[in-house]
Protein backbone atom coordinates (compact mmCIF):
# COMPACT_ATOMS: atom_id res chain seq x y z
CA UNK A 1 0.00 0.00 0.00
CA UNK A 2 2.68 2.56 1.14
CA UNK A 3 4.33 1.89 -2.54
CA UNK A 4 1.16 2.49 -4.37
CA UNK A 5 1.26 5.46 -2.49
CA UNK A 6 4.40 6.52 -3.79
CA UNK A 7 4.35 5.75 -6.95
CA UNK A 8 1.28 7.63 -8.42
CA UNK A 9 2.16 11.42 -8.26
CA UNK A 10 5.05 10.64 -9.77
CA UNK A 11 2.92 9.04 -13.26
CA UNK A 12 0.78 12.17 -13.02
CA UNK A 13 3.75 14.81 -13.25
CA UNK A 14 4.95 12.79 -16.32
CA UNK A 15 1.20 13.43 -18.23
CA UNK A 16 1.98 17.17 -17.76
CA UNK A 17 4.98 17.79 -19.37
CA UNK A 18 3.88 16.02 -22.36
CA UNK A 19 3.27 18.81 -24.23
CA UNK A 20 6.81 20.19 -24.81
CA UNK A 21 8.85 17.29 -25.42
CA UNK A 22 10.23 18.20 -28.67
CA UNK A 23 11.81 20.98 -27.37
CA UNK A 24 13.46 19.43 -24.80
CA UNK A 25 14.62 16.89 -27.46
CA UNK A 26 16.09 19.53 -29.91
CA UNK A 27 19.03 21.95 -28.99
CA UNK A 28 18.51 25.62 -29.42
CA UNK A 29 19.51 26.78 -33.07
CA UNK A 30 22.54 29.01 -31.86
CA UNK A 31 23.74 25.69 -30.21
CA UNK A 32 23.18 23.56 -32.75
CA UNK A 33 25.11 25.77 -35.84
CA UNK A 34 28.22 26.44 -32.78
CA UNK A 35 27.60 22.39 -32.88
CA UNK A 36 27.64 22.19 -37.04
CA UNK A 37 30.65 24.38 -37.22
CA UNK A 38 32.79 22.60 -34.50
CA UNK A 39 32.04 19.41 -35.85
CA UNK A 40 32.73 20.41 -39.35
CA UNK A 41 36.25 22.19 -37.98
CA UNK A 42 36.55 18.72 -36.19
CA UNK A 43 35.79 16.87 -39.53
CA UNK A 44 38.45 19.29 -41.32
CA UNK A 45 41.32 18.49 -38.94
CA UNK A 46 40.52 14.83 -39.07
CA UNK A 47 40.05 14.41 -42.95
CA UNK A 48 43.65 16.79 -43.22
CA UNK A 49 46.31 15.21 -40.85
CA UNK A 50 44.43 11.95 -38.57
CA UNK A 51 42.87 10.54 -41.39
CA UNK A 52 46.08 10.54 -44.20
CA UNK A 53 47.82 9.84 -40.92
CA UNK A 54 46.54 6.86 -39.82
CA UNK A 55 46.23 5.73 -43.40
CA UNK A 56 50.16 6.24 -43.39
CA UNK A 57 50.50 4.39 -40.41
CA UNK A 58 48.25 1.45 -42.14
CA UNK A 59 50.30 1.58 -45.15
CA UNK A 60 53.26 1.25 -43.26
CA UNK A 61 52.52 -1.25 -40.99
CA UNK A 62 50.70 -3.02 -44.39
CA UNK A 63 53.70 -2.82 -46.22
CA UNK A 64 56.09 -3.71 -43.03
CA UNK A 65 53.36 -6.98 -42.70
CA UNK A 66 53.65 -7.79 -46.53
CA UNK A 67 57.75 -7.16 -45.40
CA UNK A 68 57.58 -9.53 -43.36
CA UNK A 69 55.70 -12.05 -45.16
CA UNK A 70 58.25 -11.36 -47.45
CA UNK A 71 60.55 -13.06 -45.56
CA UNK A 72 59.10 -15.49 -43.65
CA UNK A 73 57.98 -16.31 -47.57
CA UNK A 74 61.82 -15.91 -48.26
CA UNK A 75 63.33 -17.92 -44.91
CA UNK A 76 60.78 -20.71 -45.74
CA UNK A 77 61.68 -21.10 -49.42
CA UNK A 78 65.36 -20.68 -47.68
CA UNK A 79 65.18 -23.50 -45.22
CA UNK A 80 63.15 -25.76 -48.11
CA UNK A 81 66.53 -25.68 -50.07
CA UNK A 82 68.25 -26.00 -47.03
CA UNK A 83 66.50 -29.01 -46.08
CA UNK A 84 66.24 -30.38 -49.98
CA UNK A 85 70.33 -29.91 -49.45
CA UNK A 86 70.65 -31.55 -46.47
CA UNK A 87 68.48 -34.57 -47.71
CA UNK A 88 70.42 -34.75 -50.88
CA UNK A 89 73.51 -34.81 -48.73
CA UNK A 90 71.86 -37.34 -46.90
CA UNK A 91 71.11 -39.85 -49.51
CA UNK A 92 75.00 -38.78 -51.17
CA UNK A 93 76.35 -40.25 -47.37
CA UNK A 94 74.13 -43.06 -47.34
CA UNK A 95 75.28 -43.72 -50.87
CA UNK A 96 78.91 -42.96 -49.96
CA UNK A 97 78.53 -45.12 -46.77
CA UNK A 98 76.66 -48.51 -48.80
CA UNK A 99 79.40 -48.01 -51.21
CA UNK A 100 82.39 -47.92 -48.12
CA UNK A 101 80.18 -51.05 -46.48
CA UNK A 102 80.20 -52.89 -50.03
CA UNK A 103 83.94 -52.07 -50.88
CA UNK A 104 85.05 -53.03 -47.21
CA UNK A 105 83.12 -56.39 -47.14
CA UNK A 106 84.74 -56.97 -50.80
CA UNK A 107 87.97 -56.11 -49.24
CA UNK A 108 87.25 -58.70 -46.34
CA UNK A 109 86.46 -61.17 -48.93
CA UNK A 110 89.32 -60.36 -51.17
CA UNK A 111 91.18 -60.98 -47.58
CA UNK A 112 89.73 -63.83 -46.37
CA UNK A 113 90.02 -65.57 -49.72
CA UNK A 114 93.42 -64.64 -49.62
CA UNK A 115 94.23 -66.19 -45.94
CA UNK A 116 93.12 -69.16 -46.61
CA UNK A 117 94.56 -69.63 -50.06
CA UNK A 118 98.01 -68.57 -48.16
CA UNK A 119 97.25 -70.95 -45.39
CA UNK A 120 96.62 -73.93 -47.78
CA UNK A 121 99.91 -73.19 -49.58
CA UNK A 122 101.52 -72.96 -46.33
CA UNK A 123 100.29 -75.90 -45.44
CA UNK A 124 101.30 -77.55 -48.17
CA UNK A 125 104.76 -76.50 -48.24
CA UNK A 126 104.65 -77.81 -44.60
CA UNK A 127 103.50 -81.36 -45.66
CA UNK A 128 105.81 -80.89 -48.83
CA UNK A 129 109.10 -80.23 -46.35
CA UNK A 130 108.08 -82.83 -43.81
CA UNK A 131 108.12 -85.35 -46.50
CA UNK A 132 111.02 -84.32 -48.06
CA UNK A 133 112.81 -84.36 -44.85
CA UNK A 134 111.11 -87.81 -44.14
CA UNK A 135 112.46 -89.27 -47.44
CA UNK A 136 115.98 -87.25 -46.34
CA UNK A 137 116.18 -88.61 -43.08
CA UNK A 138 115.01 -92.35 -44.41
CA UNK A 139 117.87 -92.09 -47.33
CA UNK A 140 120.44 -90.84 -44.17
CA UNK A 141 119.44 -93.74 -42.22
CA UNK A 142 119.46 -96.37 -45.24
CA UNK A 143 122.92 -95.00 -45.94
CA UNK A 144 123.82 -95.19 -42.67
CA UNK A 145 122.61 -98.46 -42.30
CA UNK A 146 124.22 -99.47 -45.42
CA UNK A 147 127.84 -98.13 -44.50
CA UNK A 148 127.66 -99.72 -41.18
CA UNK A 149 126.94 -102.80 -43.19
CA UNK A 150 129.99 -102.09 -45.34
CA UNK A 151 132.04 -101.66 -42.22
CA UNK A 152 131.34 -104.21 -40.37
CA UNK A 153 131.81 -106.60 -43.66
CA UNK A 154 135.00 -104.96 -44.31
CA UNK A 155 136.13 -105.67 -40.33
CA UNK A 156 135.42 -109.07 -40.80
CA UNK A 157 137.06 -109.82 -44.09
CA UNK A 158 139.51 -108.10 -42.54
CA UNK A 159 139.69 -110.58 -39.36
CA UNK A 160 138.62 -113.72 -41.56
CA UNK A 161 141.85 -112.93 -43.90
CA UNK A 162 144.21 -112.20 -40.98
CA UNK A 163 143.37 -115.38 -39.50
CA UNK A 164 143.14 -117.19 -42.68
CA UNK A 165 146.96 -115.97 -43.70
CA UNK A 166 149.57 -118.60 -42.62
CA UNK A 167 153.06 -118.83 -43.59
CA UNK A 168 152.92 -120.24 -46.84
CA UNK A 169 150.05 -117.40 -47.87
CA UNK A 170 152.19 -114.91 -45.89
CA UNK A 171 155.22 -116.28 -48.03
CA UNK A 172 153.08 -116.24 -51.49
CA UNK A 173 152.38 -112.27 -50.59
CA UNK A 174 156.11 -111.91 -50.23
CA UNK A 175 157.10 -113.69 -53.49
CA UNK A 176 154.13 -111.75 -55.36
CA UNK A 177 155.33 -108.32 -54.36
CA UNK A 178 158.85 -108.79 -55.23
CA UNK A 179 157.92 -110.39 -58.60
CA UNK A 180 155.65 -107.08 -59.10
CA UNK A 181 158.33 -104.62 -57.75
CA UNK A 182 161.17 -106.84 -60.09
CA UNK A 183 159.00 -105.92 -63.08
CA UNK A 184 158.65 -102.05 -62.35
CA UNK B 1 158.62 -74.54 -40.17
CA UNK B 2 157.93 -78.32 -38.84
CA UNK B 3 159.82 -79.51 -41.22
CA UNK B 4 162.88 -76.74 -40.65
CA UNK B 5 162.87 -77.64 -36.69
CA UNK B 6 163.00 -81.44 -38.00
CA UNK B 7 165.78 -81.12 -40.22
CA UNK B 8 167.80 -79.02 -37.63
CA UNK B 9 167.29 -82.01 -34.86
CA UNK B 10 168.02 -84.51 -38.10
CA UNK B 11 171.33 -82.81 -38.72
CA UNK B 12 172.48 -82.32 -34.94
CA UNK B 13 171.62 -85.64 -34.09
CA UNK B 14 173.37 -87.09 -37.44
CA UNK B 15 176.86 -84.54 -36.63
CA UNK B 16 177.50 -85.90 -33.18
CA UNK B 17 176.82 -89.56 -34.01
CA UNK B 18 179.22 -89.27 -36.47
CA UNK B 19 181.85 -87.27 -34.58
CA UNK B 20 181.95 -89.91 -32.07
CA UNK B 21 182.18 -92.44 -35.02
CA UNK B 22 179.36 -94.45 -33.54
CA UNK B 23 176.80 -93.41 -36.63
CA UNK B 24 175.46 -97.62 -37.30
CA UNK B 25 174.98 -97.90 -33.77
CA UNK B 26 173.08 -94.57 -33.02
CA UNK B 27 171.22 -95.22 -35.92
CA UNK B 28 170.31 -98.57 -35.42
CA UNK B 29 169.63 -97.84 -31.63
CA UNK B 30 167.30 -94.24 -32.91
CA UNK B 31 165.38 -96.78 -35.11
CA UNK B 32 164.53 -98.76 -32.74
CA UNK B 33 163.09 -96.06 -30.00
CA UNK B 34 161.75 -94.28 -32.89
CA UNK B 35 159.79 -97.29 -33.84
CA UNK B 36 159.10 -98.01 -30.00
CA UNK B 37 157.44 -94.60 -29.69
CA UNK B 38 155.75 -94.94 -33.39
CA UNK B 39 153.35 -98.52 -32.43
CA UNK B 40 152.89 -97.75 -29.11
CA UNK B 41 150.00 -95.19 -28.43
CA UNK B 42 150.38 -95.68 -24.90
CA UNK B 43 154.30 -94.44 -24.58
CA UNK B 44 153.48 -91.73 -26.98
CA UNK B 45 150.25 -90.51 -25.38
CA UNK B 46 152.61 -90.31 -22.01
CA UNK B 47 155.70 -88.35 -24.10
CA UNK B 48 152.75 -86.36 -25.84
CA UNK B 49 150.69 -85.63 -22.59
CA UNK B 50 150.90 -81.53 -21.92
CA UNK B 51 150.08 -82.26 -18.04
CA UNK B 52 152.86 -84.55 -17.49
CA UNK B 53 156.13 -82.60 -16.08
CA UNK B 54 159.32 -83.55 -18.38
CA UNK B 55 160.97 -85.13 -15.99
CA UNK B 56 158.58 -87.51 -15.69
CA UNK B 57 158.85 -87.94 -19.45
CA UNK B 58 162.13 -88.48 -19.17
CA UNK B 59 162.28 -90.72 -16.78
CA UNK B 60 159.57 -93.09 -18.53
CA UNK B 61 162.49 -92.92 -21.59
CA UNK B 62 165.07 -93.36 -19.20
CA UNK B 63 163.37 -96.70 -18.20
CA UNK B 64 162.83 -98.30 -21.55
CA UNK B 65 166.31 -97.35 -23.40
CA UNK B 66 168.48 -96.48 -20.54
CA UNK B 67 170.67 -99.56 -19.62
CA UNK B 68 170.48 -101.01 -23.56
CA UNK B 69 170.81 -97.73 -25.78
CA UNK B 70 174.83 -96.07 -25.86
CA UNK B 71 174.67 -92.87 -23.79
CA UNK B 72 174.88 -90.84 -26.64
CA UNK B 73 171.40 -92.60 -28.21
CA UNK B 74 169.58 -91.73 -24.91
CA UNK B 75 171.43 -88.50 -24.37
CA UNK B 76 170.05 -87.71 -27.27
CA UNK B 77 166.22 -89.08 -26.88
CA UNK B 78 166.47 -87.27 -23.51
CA UNK B 79 166.92 -83.88 -25.30
CA UNK B 80 164.35 -84.23 -27.91
CA UNK B 81 161.61 -85.26 -24.90
CA UNK B 82 163.32 -82.73 -23.16
CA UNK B 83 162.28 -80.55 -25.67
CA UNK B 84 158.84 -81.17 -25.79
CA UNK B 85 159.46 -82.59 -29.54
CA UNK B 86 158.67 -86.07 -28.33
CA UNK B 87 155.73 -86.35 -30.83
CA UNK B 88 158.29 -85.62 -33.42
CA UNK B 89 160.70 -88.10 -32.45
CA UNK B 90 160.08 -90.66 -35.46
CA UNK B 91 160.67 -88.16 -38.28
CA UNK B 92 163.66 -86.76 -36.49
CA UNK B 93 165.17 -89.99 -36.34
CA UNK B 94 163.79 -90.89 -40.25
CA UNK B 95 165.36 -87.63 -41.56
CA UNK B 96 168.57 -87.99 -39.67
CA UNK B 97 168.25 -92.02 -41.50
CA UNK B 98 168.21 -90.27 -44.68
CA UNK B 99 170.90 -87.89 -44.10
CA UNK B 100 173.12 -90.75 -42.87
CA UNK B 101 172.32 -93.27 -45.92
CA UNK B 102 172.61 -89.86 -48.39
CA UNK B 103 176.05 -89.48 -46.38
CA UNK B 104 176.74 -92.95 -47.89
CA UNK B 105 175.59 -92.03 -51.04
CA UNK B 106 172.88 -93.92 -50.39
CA UNK B 107 168.53 -93.75 -50.30
CA UNK B 108 166.82 -95.09 -47.04
CA UNK B 109 164.15 -97.58 -47.82
CA UNK B 110 161.83 -98.35 -44.57
CA UNK B 111 160.78 -101.80 -45.38
CA UNK B 112 157.11 -102.98 -43.51
CA UNK B 113 157.09 -106.61 -43.19
CA UNK B 114 153.75 -108.17 -41.58
CA UNK B 115 156.07 -111.05 -40.95
CA UNK B 116 159.98 -110.83 -40.42
CA UNK B 117 162.06 -111.61 -43.60
CA UNK B 118 165.11 -114.11 -43.83
CA UNK B 119 168.46 -112.27 -45.68
CA UNK B 120 167.68 -113.68 -48.61
CA UNK B 121 164.03 -112.36 -49.14
CA UNK B 122 165.42 -108.94 -47.83
CA UNK B 123 168.72 -109.02 -50.55
CA UNK B 124 165.81 -109.64 -53.21
CA UNK B 125 163.79 -107.06 -51.86
CA UNK B 126 166.88 -104.67 -51.81
CA UNK B 127 168.02 -105.23 -55.27
CA UNK B 128 164.17 -104.98 -56.63
CA UNK B 129 163.74 -102.04 -55.25
CA UNK B 130 167.54 -100.46 -56.26
CA UNK B 131 166.32 -101.20 -59.59
CA UNK B 132 162.81 -99.63 -59.06
CA UNK B 133 164.13 -96.37 -58.24
CA UNK B 134 167.67 -96.55 -59.88
CA UNK B 135 169.54 -95.86 -56.01
CA UNK B 136 171.82 -97.81 -54.08
CA UNK B 137 169.63 -98.32 -51.25
CA UNK B 138 169.93 -99.09 -47.12
CA UNK B 139 167.23 -101.51 -45.93
CA UNK B 140 165.58 -100.65 -42.40
CA UNK B 141 163.33 -103.29 -41.97
CA UNK B 142 160.07 -103.32 -39.52
CA UNK B 143 157.65 -105.83 -38.98
CA UNK B 144 154.58 -104.67 -38.80
CA UNK B 145 151.11 -106.78 -38.17
CA UNK B 146 149.21 -103.90 -38.53
CA UNK B 147 149.78 -104.74 -42.62
CA UNK B 148 148.16 -107.89 -42.14
CA UNK B 149 150.12 -109.43 -44.68
CA UNK B 150 152.05 -108.21 -48.09
CA UNK B 151 154.98 -105.31 -47.48
CA UNK B 152 154.93 -101.92 -48.04
CA UNK B 153 158.63 -99.67 -48.84
CA UNK B 154 159.14 -96.34 -48.51
CA UNK B 155 162.00 -94.58 -50.23
CA UNK B 156 162.31 -90.87 -49.70
CA UNK B 157 158.78 -90.10 -50.81
CA UNK B 158 158.11 -92.99 -53.13
CA UNK B 159 155.64 -95.72 -51.57
CA UNK B 160 155.29 -98.80 -52.85
CA UNK B 161 152.04 -100.66 -50.85
CA UNK B 162 151.29 -104.44 -51.35
CA UNK B 163 149.87 -104.45 -48.33
CA UNK B 164 146.61 -106.45 -47.27
CA UNK B 165 145.93 -103.35 -44.79
CA UNK B 166 145.96 -101.12 -48.07
CA UNK B 167 143.66 -103.12 -50.03
CA UNK B 168 141.35 -103.39 -47.26
CA UNK B 169 141.01 -99.82 -46.96
CA UNK B 170 140.40 -99.29 -50.26
CA UNK B 171 137.55 -102.10 -50.47
CA UNK B 172 136.41 -99.57 -46.97
CA UNK B 173 137.17 -96.87 -48.99
CA UNK B 174 134.71 -97.69 -52.35
CA UNK B 175 131.71 -99.82 -49.62
CA UNK B 176 131.99 -95.89 -47.76
CA UNK B 177 131.97 -93.91 -51.10
CA UNK B 178 128.41 -95.95 -52.13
Amino acid sequence: MDLLALLLPLAQEETEEGSSGLEILLPPTNELIAGIIAFAVVFFFVWRWAVPAINRSLEQRQAAIAGQIEEAEKAKTEAESLRSDYRAQLDQAKTEANRIIDEARGTADQMRADIVAKAEQEGEQIREKAREEAAAEKSRALAEARSQVGEISVDLAEKIVGEALDAEAHQNLIDRYLADLERL
Amino acid sequence: MAADHISGYASGLFALARAEGVLDRVEDELFSVAQAVERSGELRSTLTDPELPVDKKQAVMDELIGGRASSLTVGMVQLIVGQGKADDLPEIVRAMLEMAASFRNRALAEVRSAVPLDDETVKRLTSALEKATGKKVEVKMVVDPSLIGGILARVGDTVIDGSIARRVQSVRQTVNSR
